[in-house]
């Protein structure tokens, strides 16, 4: 995982409270709806119905409401990963960010440009050159090469013919498929095919890639290929992400922050180390609740004050170390290890604290621990010991 | 020679597609079996709900019957829908017996419409050379036809036989790849022997003027269909507007449309043509907009989300992506205007088709027999060549580049004109007199034989006429006698109460409507007749498809060895199912009982086939899993589940029957093919036309009482 450039690293704020994080984010997305239906614009506005859960809604008005009252924003640089189960509202929130689907209220920004407001040539302009799009079913032109697939937003935008295909050769070797540009789409496995969607993205050089689940439709092992190679171009370009997923594992792996939606709603917003740590409710708590622990979350959260003494000795690690590595720093070590920043130590993690966040549990409830200085309390997980 | 050769490569259907798409001709008609998707459970009341008999005299004790009725089948609309009818019937029936009496049509409900026909065709035919509407746009119309047909005939004998032969085999194999493969060579060998033939045969001036008329139709055809598809693939108010259009247009039989342009265009080329291109524009529409409407969502958004504007998005991706749709419409056209090409030698459009219509009036089958085997191999020779080309779509194999296509392209047409240059100066622009052979005599003399020792007196057996004419004795007959016995207003409820099983009350309305309209033009008896011809062949016909349809799909070799043979048959012109059947039996109503059971027979085997074979494979795995016999596999699991595909076998061979004993008229089938025929022949267009006004009619009550129910809801 790359370490976010402007990632905001502050403490984990209510879902419904998410409040500008950065000062020049990509995205900016506000109070956004989009309800389907008869006269669907009157649900957002109204009162009595905006509290309702989905069910509700549909049941009192015929709407089905799939996004629901959306705020965030997209820093530049990161990359966000919304994620939710199926029917929960993420393609639909993806495809209003460049208005594929029309939002049905709120308001929406790129680059602090009103995206509502543009005209259809301006709209336009935004997709064939801000915002490109990746999709779960490729949705390639089964009659091209992979080469004019590739090549396909650029004859849009009206380059030339020779020109776009050397553009489009470059990025058919970026992500892997040189020599096959002369096939067709149906001549190439599910994840050669998606890697032609990858580069007919990438020739455009948007500045923000859109990716609609892109790898649900392949194998496991292509699936985990093709999310290192999304990781490794986001390492070399550091380009602007959005990333739907039903996948948590895939949403931990690749993603800087995550809006976990459900029924239309952002139930919680945070680094994937804030979604493991600290679930803002129960249906995030089981979501996460086979999640190895130790691969996310990082000695930050587990450090405890270190005690007399304890801040001069033993290893030094980093901060954002994750757990798994603490473990093997002090079974080697058979003590305590220091976590340090710019020279100075912050705290101290030993076996105990390391082995309740293993155990899932409140390090500070669970460990025999001086003081609590530096605690979460999550609740719950404490009358569940 | 190669042409007869079924070529197995040619399109064999991956499951789950339909196959009958494929084919062409028929298929156009069969190719709705497609939109119609997979009917929900249409009949499903059927088996249960009342005959529309017993309901219907009102004898004391009914009400109690029509409870016990009502409580046995509470939630089924169509058996609500019987009861209403059979309630009205009870105020209705006695009322119109009463008024009008309970026999025949009653003449005070019957309406002269021949008259004023027969008025505005004289009208007409004095104001052809002076009234504006003639003048202005009428006569351009006709003038343009006949200068176009004559361009291309000067061009294609211009040409020369060994121009037009290089240009039909150079064209094959162009579409089939331009390389050496299998594919590529084969299509151009049925070319060059469809060609061949036709000259051997002695043929060739008349199969040009064929071509001619053809090559202007399928123009003319393609590119109407085409526009108007795209209007109806891109906007859904032309798709409301022109589908039911098409709907009704594929139930109406070739020969209905001829007589209408006969009024206004006279006999000839022009009217030939017209009737022609808009008899084989509908299915070029349709696929046209089933491709622009089918594809790939994905695809489309990933154009727009790369932001193409509408245009681009046309002519880039929803274009493109519909081509193999648009392909097959091309194929059912081109197969459909031959069709009627041929059929219009009725209306003077000469050809090959005037031939045969020639040689079967005056029942010589060896003179019928050489230009049907010349249209046949036409038909063959288009098919294979579009079919190929459509393959070749679907070939997922790196495309050539475009230099080297063009510099193919170029040769080709080198070639065809050193051909023509060569040939002419050589060989003379006719095919040479020397190198023909004629089969007439031989056939003759076959025929001859064949009606002397297979006709008539075969021990146990009987023979081909003895069978034909008790065929006509005990079945056709009483059924005939039957249904013009039935008292007029006992045939209309019949038609409500069958209408209304799969259907809705405007179904019932339609085809009441229709059943009424010919009982007012006063064609009541003449159209019962027609009624009693389709209804034999529709049987004959679903019960031997049906069982070559089971057949094939459980026994696959089955399979194999008639598909080639059911591919053949969808390509043939209707036309010219009538020659084999007059050699056999000779000209009368069971000879276009048969012809129509012969033509009607390849959809139905194919579209039973394939429901079977689409059964949900789950359910018949668990039917054999619990040890059931092949027996109760079939009528447990297979036709159960098939029963949408049975419900549109039927509708599909019953809109094909009556097609074609219509044209039976033509061979002593009489009733309504006669009274267009004898129209025709004797100028009375007001008898003609009001014969081809009840056609339509029969054929929209027929097609509204068999349509599964499915088709309607999904709109």
């Amino acid at each position: 995982m790359t370490a976010a450039p402007a990632t905001p690293s502050g403490a984990f704020s209510a879902p419904d409270a998410v409040t500008p994080e950065t000062d020049d984010p990509v995205f900016s997305v506000r109070n956004l709806w989009k309800v389907f239906g008869p006269k669907a614009d009157r649900v957002p506005g109204d009162t009595s119905l905006t509290g309702l859960s989905a069910t509700e809604v549909r049941e009192r008005t015929g709407c089905t409401a799939a996004v629901r009252d959306v705020s965030f924003d997209v820093a530049r640089g990161e990359v966000f990963v919304v994620m939710g189960l199926s029917g929960s509202g993420k393609s639909t929130l993806v495809r209003c960010l460049t208005r594929l689907i029309e939002p049905t209220a709120g308001t929406l920004h790129i680059d602090g440009e009103d995206v509502l407001a543009m005209d259809r040539s301006r709209l336009r302009e935004l997709r064939r050159t801000r915002a490109a799009m990746v999709f779960q079913h490729f949705g390639l032109l089964p009659h091209r090469t992979v080469v004019d697939n590739v090549a396909y937003g650029l004859e849009i935008q009206g380059v030339g013919r020779a020109e776009r295909r050397a553009r489009a050769a470059e990025m058919i070797e970026k992500v892997g498929l040189a020599g096959l540009g002369e096939r067709r789409p149906g001549q190439l496995s599910g994840g050669q095919q998606q890697r032609v969607g990858l580069a007919r993205a990438l020739a455009v050089d948007p500045e923000v890639l859109l990716f609609d689940e892109p790898f649900s439709a392949l194998d496991p092992l292509i699936r985990r290929d093709m999310q290192e190679e999304v990781i490794r171009l986001h390492r070399e370009e550091g380009r602007t992400m959005v990333f739907i997923t039903h996948d948590l594992a895939e949403a931990l792996r690749i993603g800087d922050r995550i809006a976990l939606m459900r029924d239309g709603e952002i139930v919680q917003l945070g680094t994937p180390e804030e979604i493991v740590a600290a679930p803002a409710d129960d249906y995030v708590r089981d979501f996460v609740r086979d999640v190895p622990r130790e691969q996310v979350i990082s000695v930050r959260r587990a450090m405890r004050p270190a005690l007399a003494g304890e801040a001069d000795t033993g290893v030094a690690l980093a901060p954002g170390t994750v757990v798994a590595e603490a473990v093997e720093a002090v079974a080697r070590s058979g003590g305590h290890v220091r976590v340090v920043e710019d020279g100075r130590t912050l705290g101290v993690v030993d076996h105990a604290r390391l082995l309740a966040v293993v155990a899932g549990l409140d390090p500070d409830a669970a460990g025999p621990a001086p003081d609590a200085a530096d605690s979460h309390t999550t609740g719950g997980e404490v009358a569940a010991v | 020679m190669t042409t007869a050769t079924p070529a197995p490569s040619a399109p064999t259907p991956e499951p789950g597609k339909p196959e009958s798409q494929h084919k062409t001709g028929k298929a156009g008609k069969v190719g709705r079996q497609k939109e119609t998707g997979k009917p929900g459970e249409p009949g499903k009341t059927a088996s249960t709900a009342p005959g529309p008999g017993p309901d219907r005299e009102g004898p004391p004790g009914r009400p109690g019957a029509l409870r016990r009725l009502a409580a046995r089948t509470p939630g089924r609309p169509a058996a609500r829908g019987l009861l209403v009818l059979a309630l009205l019937a009870l105020v209705a029936v006695p009322a119109a017996a009463s008024a009008w009496g309970s026999g025949s049509w009653p003449d005070a409900l019957t309406y002269d419409v021949r008259t004023p026909l027969d008025e505005l065709d004289a009208w007409l035919v004095d104001n052809r050379e002076s009234h504006w509407l003639f003048l202005y746009f009428l006569l351009h119309i006709s003038n343009n036809a006949v200068s176009a047909v004559d361009g291309v005939l000067a061009l294609l004998q211009g040409l020369g036989w060994t121009g037009v032969t290089a240009a039909a085999t150079v064209l094959a194999w162009l579409a089939g790849g331009a390389d050496l493969g299998r594919r590529a060579l084969r299509t151009a060998a049925t070319a060059l022997g469809t060609f061949a033939v036709i000259g051997l045969l002695d043929l060739w001036a008349p199969a040009m003027e064929t071509l001619a008329l053809m090559v202007v139709a399928v123009a003319a055809a393609a590119l109407i269909g085409a526009t108007l598809g795209l209007a109806a693939g891109l906007s859904d108010r032309c798709e409301r507007l022109l589908r039911p259009v098409f709907d009704t247009m594929q139930v109406m039989p070739a020969f209905a449309y001829l007589l209408p342009f006969v009024l206004l265009f006279g006999i000839g080329t022009p009217s030939a043509l017209i009737a022609t291109v808009i008899y084989a524009a509908p299915p070029m529409a349709r696929l046209t907009s089933l491709g622009l409407r089918g594809a790939d969502p994905a695809a489309l958004e990933a154009s727009a989300s790369l932001g193409a504007n509408a245009w681009q998005r046309l002519i880039t991706a929803r274009l493109p992506l519909a081509r193999r749709q648009m392909l097959l419409g091309l194929n059912q056209t081109i197969m459909m205007c031959l069709s009627m090409v041929v059929l219009a030698s009725v209306i003077g459009a000469g050809g090959l088709g005037d031939e045969v219509f020639t040689a079967l009036s005056r029942v010589d089958v060896g003179q019928a027999l050489g230009p049907g085997i010349a249209i046949v191999l036409i038909a063959i020779w288009l098919d294979r060549t579009t079919a190929a080309a459509g393959a070749r779509l679907d070939d997922a194999s790196a495309p050539a580049s475009r230099r080297r296509a063009w510099s193919v392209r170029a040769a080709a047409a080198a070639f065809v004109a050193a051909a023509s240059a060569a040939g002419s100066a050589a060989l003379g622009r006719e095919w040479p007199e020397q190198w023909t052979v004629s089969i007439s005599g031989p056939v003759n003399t076959a025929v001859g034989w064949i009606t002397e020792n297979l006709g008539s007196g075969i021990p146990l057996v009987g023979g081909t006429a003895t069978w034909s004419e008790n065929f006509a004795r005990w079945v056709l007959n009483p059924l005939r006698d039957g249904l013009q016995g039935a008292p007029w207003w006992l045939l209309l409820l019949a038609a409500a109460a069958l209408a209304l099983l799969t259907g809705t009350w405007r179904t019932a309305l339609t085809a009441v409507a229709a059943l009424a309209a010919i009982g007012a033009m006063g064609l009541w008896p003449t159209s019962l007749n027609t009624l009693s011809q389709v209804l034999a062949a529709l049987v004959v016909t679903l019960l031997l498809g049906v069982a070559i349809g089971v057949l094939a799909a459980r026994v696959s070799w089955v399979d194999r060895a008639i598909r080639p043979v059911l591919d053949v048959m969808q390509t043939m012109p209707q036309f010219i199912y009538l020659i084999p059947v007059v050699a056999l039996f000779n000209v009368g109503r069971t000879a276009a009982i048969i012809a129509a059971v012969v033509y009607a027979l390849p959809a139905v085997v194919r579209i039973t086939a394939q429901g079977i074979r689409e059964t949900d494979p789950g359910a018949l795995e668990a039917a054999r899993s619990m040890g059931a016999s092949t027996g109760q596999q079939l009528r447990h699991v297979q036709l159960p589940l098939a029963r949408p595909a049975l419900l549109l076998a039927v509708n599909q061979g019953v809109v094909l029957v009556l097609a074609i004993v219509v044209i039976g008229g033509l061979v002593g089938g009489g009733a309504l093919g006669y009274g267009v025929v004898y129209g025709l022949q004797k100028s009375e267009l007001g008898i003609g036309l009001t014969a081809g006004a009840a056609i339509v009619c029969l054929g929209v009550l027929l097609d509204r009482i068999t349509q599964p129910a499915a088709s309607r809801d999904r709109r």
